[in-house]
């Protein structure tokens, strides 16, 4: 695959083959080197009849949750009235931590765009999903920045293409572009290792979406 | 560590420790129902109801006859992994089979995932708010507790133990409005008086570091194979050499008889540290009534990025002693486990179709304005309202343009009907339009922009704009006074008029109205094969407030632009009698609309986007590209365009003094006399040359045109 794209000029996308073994690349340095974060996990997504296709399915990383210090959580009144409980066993709680947000990332690889595409989403722990405005509360500032001032990335809401369900995204359409800057003149012939390549994606889009991806996956390797 | 030398002397030598000897009191169960499970009850709702009217039983016979219940319903968790947030019992949209048809749902996605660890439970959807508030929780509760109790008597258990935890949801689903009410229930057996704990502490500290150490590896063996990894509870035998070993809970009795030392191990999905997860509940239960009872050992088991920490998970010794009654497997035990209260969420942000369009409507324009043109102001086009006068072939194309530009408020006027042949050309129009005599264009078309785009304000008023050289009868005076008067206020309360209408007469009174207001006036004509296109230039009475300025300086010192009007020699009158048929039907090529009817609305957005406004100098193409300054490119006042030459020009045209209907004293007149004025000059065409001096321009013309006819032909532009 690297013959293809070498003779001329690497145009900053990534063959599908080439995100799988990136995916791969990812999670084994992933446990390395994480302390904080869950880990990645790839849930395959196979298309049926089409075995060669393995770059159909998402990489996930689930629950990373956020303090979410600002918010007034509202405790309104039961529409029913509250359960009445007499019992001795169980350990009434005080209604604290409900204001934790919880996030969800998923990396998708974009067929038409031939890139890595991060979907994401935040929800209450009810249930109840975060707005962007809400999740925009939750970003800290040079994310904010970032978004405001670049034209490369920001936010839409669209249909996550294997739950087909609206989930926030990073729009893939300057990706590739990016992609090309940030690897800058050495590039210019030579395609990144796909491990590389999906590292310095996850640099920038974990950036946007205010994602503290470990130091460690950037020392030598 | 004082106790890590044994760990039987340090069960027995628990004086110190806290909380020994109280009862022991359980973290309840946290439920989180992911987006995911409500997207799925709402198809299937929608699906089987779309085949069905009738509720679907698939237990039994349903307790009440509005609802369904779905006993395949599953829910995951997994043990706490995080020092300070439980693990919350998650249904997902895997938790609902995809169908009704197939019950027997596998949960093959699911097995073997160490994060989803699937427990059975049952859904009672009702669908009313009625049925929801009216169900009677505590028989219910007690009917699924029943249940557990049933499992642990007959052995069921020790097969399946995930069934200990077994759960159940009532819930009323709002498709309408996107809300899902719901309870869920845990529920937990009371089988005899409370279990008192005689110490709880941190794993760590319990066992000597040899135990430690292989009960670690044990049970990160049992959770990385796909095997056990969703078997939630388990037993924990620890040899003399303090060699740890998981074994499945129906080996139950040959751990009791072989003399090592037994815990009763669960997935605690509690963080707490003072108190062990729910699960434990029944399975002291299930532990009391089939294995032993008394003094009992159990392990709460807790993970750290995905290893066992014996550091938050917990060791405790509590002392069980059924009930007799609970004995009898014919006893209906009391229960507990209802969540504190019910939860609502709303999902119309990810469901409501209309709230998705504008969504991904709005995503276009924002590509547009983060890609390429920065400037590009949203907020001002969603806001501003236009008034398009006339929903033929223009007025709907101008409305398709305007709302793909993210305009949402248009008002069409048109008296006419849908007419049989209007359809194929008036892109708003079916043939149903055209049945039973045909609906009114206005209504009809603004009708078919919400079908299109359910945001949009769309409103269709039917009025006919009263035109010089109609003249009216006195009988029908009132009638055109009043809607002289509704076109006046729909132009005041609007931002840009569209003067779309078939006539040149029809389009002098909205004229003469969008000058007197100073309104911005697109006005977009059609020939047969030309078109043209074009801006009014702001009203002669807004100059700013430069006091000597005359009417034909616009406000910004430069001269202002003309109207549809000013190029003219002669006052509007009528041009529709004595005219043959195809002279009166619209007879223009039919791509010529689409084009005029784009560049009026390309030429709004400009004209919006510039900083002086209406009051916008006119632009001319330059045949040098330069960088423009405007993103939009320039501004022209007039296109006009000829297909048969696929040529289009850019022409200015300055305010004439003349004009009969934005000159100064035309519009000074109007205020002046108003609705009278306009009787006058509907009535009098000649009225409105003789005011404007027209007449006067016209004799003196004509007094001089012998000396120019032979000059030259191509001096008419």
């Amino acid at each position: 695959m690297q013959s293809e794209t070498s003779a001329r000029q690497w145009d900053g996308t990534l063959s599908p083959n080439d995100f799988n073994s990136s995916v791969a690349a990812l999670c084994e340095r992933w446990k390395e080197v994480n302390d904080s974060l869950p880990q990645w996990l790839w849930v395959p997504f196979p298309v049926v009849g089409d075995s060669s296709c393995n770059a159909a399915g998402y990489l996930t990383m689930e629950n990373v949750y956020h303090q979410n210090a600002s918010e007034e959580v509202s405790h309104e009144e039961s529409i029913l009235g509250d359960e009445e409980l007499s019992d001795d066993a169980t350990l009434v709680q005080s209604c604290g931590k409900d204001d934790m947000h919880v996030y969800d990332y998923h990396i998708v690889y974009s067929f038409n765009f031939r890139v890595p595409v991060l979907y994401f989403r935040g929800y209450r722990l009810d249930g109840c999903p975060l707005k962007l405005e809400d999740i925009e509360k939750d970003l800290p500032a040079y994310s904010l920045k970032g978004l405001r001032e670049s034209k490369w990335t920001f936010m839409t809401q669209e249909d996550h293409p294997y739950l087909r369900r609206p989930w926030y995204t990073l729009h893939p359409c300057g990706t590739s572009d990016w992609m090309k800057v940030l690897f800058g003149s050495n590039a210019a012939n030579n395609q990144p290792r796909p491990l590389h390549y999906l590292s310095a994606w996850l640099s920038v889009v974990g950036q946007a979406v205010g994602l503290r991806i470990p130091l460690g996956l950037y020392k030598s390797q | 560590m004082a106790s890590s030398s044994s760990v039987v002397s340090s069960y027995s030598s628990s004086s110190s420790d806290k909380g020994s000897g109280r009862i022991l009191q359980f973290d309840p169960f946290q439920s989180l129902v992911d987006e995911g499970f409500w997207h799925r009850l709402s198809s299937l709702k929608l699906d089987s109801l779309g085949l069905d009217q009738s509720p679907i039983p698939l237990t039994g016979t349903p307790l009440l006859p509005s609802f369904f219940s779905l006993a395949f319903s599953v829910c995951f968790y997994a043990p706490c992994s995080h020092p300070k947030v439980s693990n919350r019992l998650t249904l997902l949209a895997e938790s609902l089979p995809s169908d009704f048809k197939e019950l027997q749902f596998s949960l093959e996605r699911a097995h073997g995932n160490r994060n989803r660890c699937p427990v059975p439970g049952t859904l009672y959807n009702m669908n009313t708010f009625e049925s929801f508030k009216a169900l009677d929780r505590d028989s219910l509760l007690k009917k699924e507790a029943k249940k557990i109790l049933d499992d642990i008597h007959s052995a069921k258990v020790e097969e399946d133990s995930a069934v200990l935890s077994r759960f159940f949801i009532i819930s009323f689903a709002d498709l309408k409005k996107w809300n899902f009410l719901h309870w869920l229930a845990f529920p937990a057996l009371v089988v005899g008086p409370p279990a008192v704990v005689l110490n709880l502490r941190p794993a760590r500290e319990v066992f000597n570091q040899g135990e430690a150490q292989s009960l670690s590896a044990a049970l990160n063996e049992w959770r990385n194979s796909s095997l056990t990894t969703g078997v939630l509870y388990f037993l924990v035998s620890i040899a003399s050499n303090s060699r740890a070993t998981i074994r499945q809970l129906k080996d139950w009795k040959a751990c009791q008889d072989d003399g090592q030392k037994l815990l009763f191990g669960f997935y605690d999905p509690s963080c707490r540290l003072d108190n062990p997860g729910w699960p434990l509940r029944n399975y002291l239960a299930f532990i009391s009534l089939r294995c032993q009872d008394g003094k009992i050992q159990f392990l709460c088991y807790r993970e750290k990025r995905g290893f066992a920490d014996m550091g938050l998970s917990l060791v405790g010794e509590a002392v069980i002693s059924p009930s007799k009654d609970c004995r009898d497997p014919q006893c209906v035990p009391k229960a507990v486990g209802w969540e504190p209260k019910p939860k609502s969420i709303n999902l119309a942000e990810s469901m409501n179709p209309e709230r998705l369009a504008v969504s991904a409507a709005d995503l276009n324009l924002k590509l547009m304005r983060w890609r390429t043109l920065p400037s590009l102001d949203l907020g001002t086009l969603s806001s501003v309202r236009c008034l398009l006068l006339g929903a033929g072939t223009l007025g709907c194309q101008v409305a398709r343009m305007l709302m793909a530009w993210g305009v949402r408020k248009i008002t069409l006027l048109d008296s006419g009907l849908v007419a049989m042949s209007n359809p194929v050309r008036q892109s708003l129009y079916t043939l149903d339009d055209c049945l039973d005599g045909g609906s009114l264009k206005a209504v009809a078309a603004a009708r078919t922009l919400k079908r299109i785009f359910p945001a949009v304000e769309a409103e269709g008023v039917t009025l006919s704009i009263p035109m010089p050289g109609h003249p009216v009868p006195t009988n029908e005076i009132s009638r055109v006074l009043e809607d002289c008067e509704r076109l006046r206020d729909l132009i005041a309360s609007h931002d840009v008029t569209f003067l779309l209408t078939d006539t040149r007469e029809s389009r002098w009174l909205p004229a003469l109205l969008c000058a007197s207001e100073n309104k911005i006036a697109i006005t977009a004509a059609l020939g047969f094969d030309s078109y043209l296109v074009m801006r009014h230039g702001a009203g002669p009475l807004y100059e700013s407030d430069q006091a000597n300025s005359l009417s034909t300086v616009d406000g910004n010192g430069g001269q202002r632009l003309g109207c549809y009007f000013c190029g003219d020699v002669v006052a509007p009158i009528d041009s529709t009698s004595n005219r043959t048929l195809d002279q009166q039907c619209t007879v223009t090529r039919p791509g010529l609309a689409p084009i005029a009817s784009a560049l009026a609305v390309e030429l709004l957005v400009g004209l919006l986007h510039h900083p002086n406004g209406i009051h916008a100098p006119g632009e001319i193409a330059n045949s040098i590209m330069s960088s423009s300054e405007q993103p939009f490119g320039i501004l022209p006042h007039q296109i006009r365009g000829l297909l048969p030459q696929y040529s289009q020009m850019t022409l200015i045209g300055h305010a004439s003094n003349s004009c009969t209907a934005c000159s100064t004293t035309v519009v000074s007149e109007f205020r002046r006399r108003g609705m009278e004025f306009i009787l006058q000059a509907i009535d009098h065409p000649t009225y409105l040359e003789d005011l404007t001096g027209l007449t006067e321009l016209i004799e003196s013309a004509n007094s001089f045109k012998l000396d120019w006819v032979d000059e030259t032909d191509d001096a008419d532009i």
